[in-house]
């Protein structure tokens, strides 16, 4: 009975789901508004759900003086925000959007803007031209990075064209090939989750 | 003291490049390409006062490529005298679209309430995209800043997306998928896209097939886009930056290379 009937519900959900998106009669519609609010609903308690494991995972590491001062740290910004909204809201010249701008934004930036100096120095160490595919590869890359920089036109009109077709031909073929095989997978999956022949999802396949 | 590796020289020689770009501070002139010149006549052609909603889907990690491609789209909306609904599907994009959406809306003296309306964050961006498809109202019932969504002049004529003219997605990741799984397909909005050079190639099958209509991508797309409105920001000021290091990284390659056919060489004279 404790998976019968979250498979059930489970099965139910699934199919008036899938029925409704056929449907433009207004209960359909309503029905549809209405199960959309709960998803919701129930996203934003999962993310209590984090916010609980978050600090209960930092608290029980803190404790055991494991890396105490990063998890100070991150346990300062966790509470300051939510803190700052609270007191002063979060509209333009409150201690909250400072933080955001003066902190938060360029932080995340600064660790974004890393990845650059990574892939200079793997550009140089590893992309060789050690077989032929390496060497095809190694051909588009130096044409889209043409491309896509203002310096392609200089060496010829012509290059940023050839740059379009490799994006326009082989790279969008291999693509939609991708996205198709990953919506029949889904497809299948769905399908095998709204029977309940997939049942991975309670935690277990019996 | 631990000696400098080949590795550190490359640092370098990036941090200087991209520093002396900045500092020079060139223009370059760049041809436009179609994908950016099909946005532009896209917003270009909609009536004036077309309803348009912006969603501000991405983080804070990419903002120095976000601003200037969503500066120059939020531009010309407001030059043309769009009317724009903002929302965003990811927390950390609220903020910033809220403020790119003010500081825009205030260089071409545009009321809020009347020109444009944030509405903020929902999660679970699937469902919120869905039911925006049925009630935008009842999704948002409130405004970022906590009032009703009916108050507003531009807003009590919107319900859902029937009233909308497009949906502009500005997005440093894959959320542009679910405006045109779900947008577009559930309930045939137009999608336009506004997105890094990373998700370009991503979006690629969709503005193929017609499922996207329009598609700029990158600082290059923001700096095509300024070129077009004739206006000088972030983009174009970016691209020498960005242009300088991939030279930067196109020698590196061929550098690489010569050495490693060089020690080969050698390998096979020994």
């Amino acid at each position: 009975m404790g998976r019968k009937l979250p498979l059930f519900i489970c099965f139910i959900f699934g199919l008036v789901m899938f029925a409704q998106y056929f449907s433009a009669h207004p209960t359909a519609r309503a029905l549809n508004q209405a199960i959309l609010d709960y998803w919701q609903i129930v996203f934003a308690f999962t993310l209590i759900v984090g916010v609980f494991s978050y600090l209960k995972n930092n608290m029980t590491e803190m404790s055991r003086n494991k890396d105490t001062v990063y998890r100070a740290v991150g346990l300062l910004g966790f509470l300051s925000m939510p803190v700052f909204a609270l007191i002063w809201g979060i509209k333009a010249d409150t201690p909250f959007m400072w933080t955001f701008e003066n902190v938060q934004a360029p932080m995340q930036s600064t660790v974004f803007a890393l990845l650059a100096f990574f892939v200079a120095s793997a550009s140089f160490r590893g992309f060789r031209a050690r077989s032929f595919p390496a060497a095809v590869l190694l051909i588009s890359a130096l044409l889209m990075l043409l491309s896509r920089s203002n310096i392609g036109g200089f060496f010829s009109d012509g290059l940023p064209q050839v740059a379009d077709w490799i994006r326009n031909y082989p790279s969008m073929a291999a693509r939609r090939a991708i996205l198709i095989g990953i919506g029949l997978g889904s497809l299948t999956t769905s399908l095998r989750v709204i029977v309940g022949i997939e049942r991975t999802w309670l935690g277990g396949d019996k | 003291m631990k000696t400098f590796e080949a590795r550190h020289w490359t640092f370098l020689g990036l941090l200087v490049v991209v520093a002396g770009a900045m500092i020079l501070n060139i223009k370059l002139d760049m041809r436009v390409s179609p994908y950016t010149q099909r946005l532009y006549d896209c917003i270009d052609s909609l009536p004036d006062g077309s309803v348009l909603i912006v969603s501000f889907d991405h983080e804070a990690s990419s903002l120095p490529e976000i601003r200037p491609i969503a500066q120059s789209v939020l531009r010309h909306t407001f030059k043309k005298g769009h009317k724009l609904i903002g929302v965003s599907l990811l927390a950390e994009g609220t903020l910033i679209g809220y403020r790119l959406m003010q500081e825009t809306a205030r260089e071409y003296g545009r009321v809020y309430g009347v020109d444009y309306v944030y509405l903020g964050f929902r999660p679970q961006y699937i469902a919120a995209i869905l039911a925006m498809g049925e009630s935008i109202g009842t999704t948002y019932p409130l405004d970022y800043l906590g009032r009703p969504y009916g108050q507003f002049e531009l807003t009590r004529s919107v319900k859902n997306y029937d009233d909308v003219a497009a949906v502009l997605s500005i997005a440093d990741g894959s959320l542009t998928t679910h405006w045109i799984e779900y947008g577009q397909a559930r309930y045939g909005v137009r999608v336009l896209g506004a997105v890094t050079a990373a998700m370009v190639t991503t979006y690629d099958p969709y503005l193929s097939s017609g499922q996207m209509y329009a598609m700029m991508g990158g600082l290059r797309g923001a700096a095509e886009y300024e070129k077009l409105l004739a206006v000088s920001g972030g983009g174009a000021r970016g691209m020498l930056a960005q242009s300088s290091a991939h030279l930067y990284i196109i020698l590196l390659i061929a550098l690489g290379n010569i050495l490693y056919f060089a020690s080969r060489k050698k390998g096979r004279g020994a």
